[in-house]
């Protein structure tokens, strides 16, 4: 707010005060808020750089390999997720059910081919998370009660059809081969992955979805009074993660060759820790595919490092809270302070 | 003349125990108020206060005294200044000169904490209890002298007096403050000032949204809290109430002191003079020559019978192509609400409104936009612009779909057309990229207002209050550019609460009070003082509401 605002403002004193007294240090603090979280991910750059050169084994084009490799499936839901958050939704809490879920249909429908059963089961993965963006959407549902209890009802419905057994794919491995086939050594997903980013940012930066994604991401209320599609836009956005979760649910079923809900893991925390380490803002209207997929590769390397360095699991899972927490704390502060 | 005789005794009359009350409580003020004899027994005293945003003087020279049991109006139109001083005794703007003294000490507030602690309390329409809490809970928010654990029955005994003392007895402490009625709410909050032993109440046009019979028993509330040794400081449009309330009023104009006087010495006609100065009592006084005549062709936007929510009448217009309506009332008077539904934002408004002889359809913004009716909210930074995105996006944002080409957004189109509307709305296009929080007040209203400017088939133009927020220099580029609009054949319908705006920028003014619409006129025949009593009383004879 500029000094003139000040002057010529209405009186809105209650809220002014309880805003001041909320908001103040926040506000007075805001550069050093926003330099924080540039701090903290400069400290973290740095924490595996040291790790990276103390470490055995770790600068070997090997282990480069497996830290993309590692990479691959989780960055597609990832990339999934950055649109759900750029268009101020939080984040939806059921890609990874959704993902076990497409895994399940394209094991089961390999039968009809590898083309036909991709395309299924793709669609089955944008048309679950695209309903989900309906409810939150056009009816105004907070975005994580929608997304637990649709992660609940999919769990539900894949118990009852599949009667809890691990679904075996319905054609030889012949058939789907090229899926499970490394290429110039590095495995098939990372390729999907490349592919998957790439026209993600295409379409953020040069398609009308793309921008008005993100204008109603910054500002809901402004976007329906700029007569925005609000709704439209919110279930294309769940729509393009589920079709995210759905190429990554294939990619997962094949690698396995087999299917269960067990394959859902950590897919969402992961994708969620990405979003957010990479530095989009969890409230919307900011980020980028490629902050994910630095937020990605951040979170993959430092599970690598670990992993050369003996930690336990346990240790594991505390530093990637601890790093997550750190982040949208700062995230959140930054945001915090800017709408004071 | 209402002053404390009312009816009103001095209550249960115990102030509250730390604060002493330091002169006899009179029933009736002396004439003249508290005048110099006083001085040193003043509860607060502001002398020669000064304060500048940038270029612009908010207040020059300001000094006022309020003593204990006093309840002293403030009055000034918008730009007056009674905005900054009520935030320079709320700690929120620190003043570049001058002071205040409570209690004859000097007070530096640091913030709305150190205010609160320095038992200044304030309420304005803007309700600061949390509704899902109970009475009592909301009572004893923010008490810093509670303990954690408190014991329920003291607890309860406490509520229950201070409740009784703003006519609130009959309400159960244990009742969802949800479940009360604004008015409720308000005299709640007067609760919590009494419970927090607050030496100073101010009242920031608390009843703009009330109705009545809440109205009195906030004023009875009032009385009772400045019976019992408070100063309270009222501000408020509405001169009739401080005529009715206050004993003392001050007028602030231009920044400076109009005039402070006992309500004994003014009525209606000397408080409007003394709100619009010498200049406001010709026609049209001390206006430009009318640029412009009506246009004859009315009858291309009509209204008939439409209510927006809230109106206590419904409303009709005829108006015309390439003309400037301007719709004259204060906070609170519905004006917003008339364009919030012609807008297509209010899914609650009834009535019919036809553009060029077709019907257009209340309650969706998309429906709107297609007829080429635009609306520019007076809350640019909540409903107007996308701050952390660029100047570019935030220009193309509602035609997005014009640009592109099958979906695709090709960034040559988007700069091509982000740079002609910066051009129309005259905002530097080196600046396109930049986020639109980094812009001032009155470039970013230019912005808003350029998303709306080249859409050719935009008939109908709804501005709320669009020069708000905006300095001078601003506020002339944004009226040329509504102008430009107009007679590009558009009809314009704006809000606003300033009267000169509404004499510089409207052909036909249209005044609304109470939700209701009490006079329209075309500039020419407007008359300064009797405008402004309109808006502020409902018209020269003040209106008794049922």
């Amino acid at each position: 707010m500029t000094e003139s605002d000040a002057a010529a403002e209405p009186l809105s004193l209650h809220r002014r005060a309880v805003a001041a007294a909320v908001t103040g240090w926040l506000g007075a603090h805001r550069t050093a808020v926003a330099a924080g979280t540039w701090a903290a991910l400069a400290a973290l750059v740095a924490v595996l750089a040291y790790g990276a050169v103390s470490t055995d084994g770790f600068l070997t084009v090997a282990n480069g390999k497996a830290i993309l490799a590692s990479v691959g499936v989780v960055g597609i839901v990832a990339v999934g997720m950055t649109f759900v958050m750029l268009g101020g939704n939080l984040f939806s809490l059921s890609l990874g059910t959704t993902l076990a879920v497409s895994a399940i249909a394209f094991l089961d429908f390999l039968h009809l081919g590898v083309a036909a059963a991709a395309v299924l089961a793709a669609a089955i993965g944008a048309a679950v998370s695209g309903a989900q963006g309906v409810a939150v959407g056009a009816f105004g549902v907070n975005p994580i009660v929608v997304t637990i209890g649709a992660g609940a009802l999919q769990e539900g419905v894949v118990v009852k059809l599949t009667g809890g057994r691990t679904i075996v794919p319905s054609a030889p491995l012949s058939s789907y081969r090229f899926l499970v086939t490394p290429l110039l050594g590095l495995p098939f997903p990372v390729y999907v992955l490349a592919g998957v980013a790439l026209s993600a940012e295409l379409v953020l930066r040069y398609t009308t979805f793309g921008r008005e994604l993100y204008l109603v991401g910054e500002n809901r209320r402004a976007a329906r009074a700029a007569g925005l599609r609000v709704a439209g836009v919110t279930t294309a956005a769940f729509a393009v993660a589920g079709l995210c979760a759905g190429v990554a649910g294939i990619l997962s079923g094949s690698y396995n060759q087999g299917a269960s809900l067990t394959l859902s893991g950590t897919y969402t925390y992961d994708a969620i820790s990405a979003a957010i380490v990479g530095g989009n803002a969890i409230t919307g209207g900011r980020g980028s595919v490629g902050r994910t997929l630095f937020g990605a590769i951040v979170m993959a390397t430092l599970s690598d490092l670990m992993l050369l360095r003996h930690y336990g699991t346990g240790a594991q899972i505390l530093v990637k809270g601890v790093i997550v927490l750190v982040f949208v704390s700062l995230l959140n502060a930054r945001r915090g302070g800017s709408d004071g | 003349m209402h002053l404390l005789g009312d009816g009103l005794g001095p209550g249960d009359g115990a102030p509250p125990e730390a604060q002493p009350i330091r002169e006899p409580l009179h029933p009736r003020l002396p004439e003249g108020g508290p005048a110099a004899a006083n001085a040193r027994t003043a509860l607060l005293r502001v002398e020669h206060l000064a304060k500048r945003f940038g270029a612009i003087v908010a207040i020059d020279d300001v000094s006022l005294e309020l003593r204990a049991g006093e309840i002293h109006g403030l009055c000034g139109h918008n730009g007056a200044g009674k905005s900054t001083l009520v935030r320079v005794l709320m700690g929120l703007v620190q003043p570049d000169s001058g002071g205040v003294l409570l209690d004859g000490r000097p007070l530096s507030l640091r913030g709305a904490r150190d205010a609160q602690a320095h038992g200044l309390a304030f309420v304005d329409q803007e309700l600061s209890v949390v509704p899902a809490l109970t009475v009592e809970e909301n009572l004893f928010l923010g008490d810093t002298r509670a303990g954690l654990v408190r014991r329920r029955s003291s607890q309860r005994r406490l509520a229950g007096s201070a409740l009784e003392r703003v006519g609130l007895g009959g309400l159960a402490p244990t009742r969802a403050v949800e479940a009360l009625s604004v008015g409720e709410r308000q005299l709640l909050e007067i609760a919590r000032a009494l419970h927090r032993q607050a030496r100073l109440l101010i009242l920031d046009e608390p009843t703009a949204t009330l109705t009545q019979v809440e109205i009195d028993k906030v004023f009875a509330a009032v009385r009772e809290v400045a019976a019992s040794g408070f100063g309270v400081i009222f501000v408020s449009h509405r001169l009739g109430e401080v005529l009715d309330l206050c004993h003392r009023v001050t007028v602030l104009r231009d920044g400076r002191v109009a005039g402070s006087h006992s309500v004994s010495d003014l009525d209606r006609d000397r408080l409007v003079e003394l709100l619009v100065g010498e200049a406001g009592s010709e026609p049209g006084a001390a206006r430009p020559p009318a640029r412009r005549r009506r246009p004859a062709a009315a009858g291309t936007v009509s209204l008939r019978a439409v209510v927006p929510p809230g109106w206590s009448a419904p409303c009709d217009l005829e108006l015309g192509a390439g003309e400037v309506v301007g719709l004259a009332g204060q906070v609170g008077s519905g004006a917003s609400e008339l364009l919030r539904a012609l807008g297509g934002l209010s899914p609650k408004a009834r009535g019919e409104v036809s553009l060029d002889g077709r019907t257009l359809p209340l309650g969706s913004v998309r429906a709107a936009i297609r007829a080429g009716v635009v609306y520019i909210s007076n809350d640019r930074k909540g409903e107007g612009l996308f701050l952390g995105r660029s100047v570019a996006e935030n220009l193309v944002a509602s035609r997005l779909s014009s640009i592109s080409r099958g979906g695709a957004l090709p960034p040559r189109a988007v700069r091509g057309a982000a740079g002609r509307l910066a051009s129309r709305v005259a905002v530097d296009p080196r600046r396109l990229s930049q986020p639109a929080a980094t812009l001032s007040g009155g470039n970013q209203q230019k912005v808003f207002i350029g998303r709306a400017v080249d859409r050719e088939r935009t008939r109908l133009l709804l501005l709320d209050e669009p020069t708000r927020g905006v300095d001078v220099s601003g506020r002339t580029e944004i009226h040329a550019l509504v102008r430009l609009f107009a007679d590009g054949g558009a009809t314009v319908v704006f809000s606003s609460t300033d009267l000169e705006e509404l004499l510089d920028l409207a052909d036909l003014v249209v005044t609304v009070f109470e939700q209701r619409i009490v006079s329209k006129r075309p500039r020419e025949a407007v008359v300064p003082s009797t405008l402004l009593a309109e808006m502020t009383m409902g018209g020269p004879e003040p209106v008794v509401a049922p």
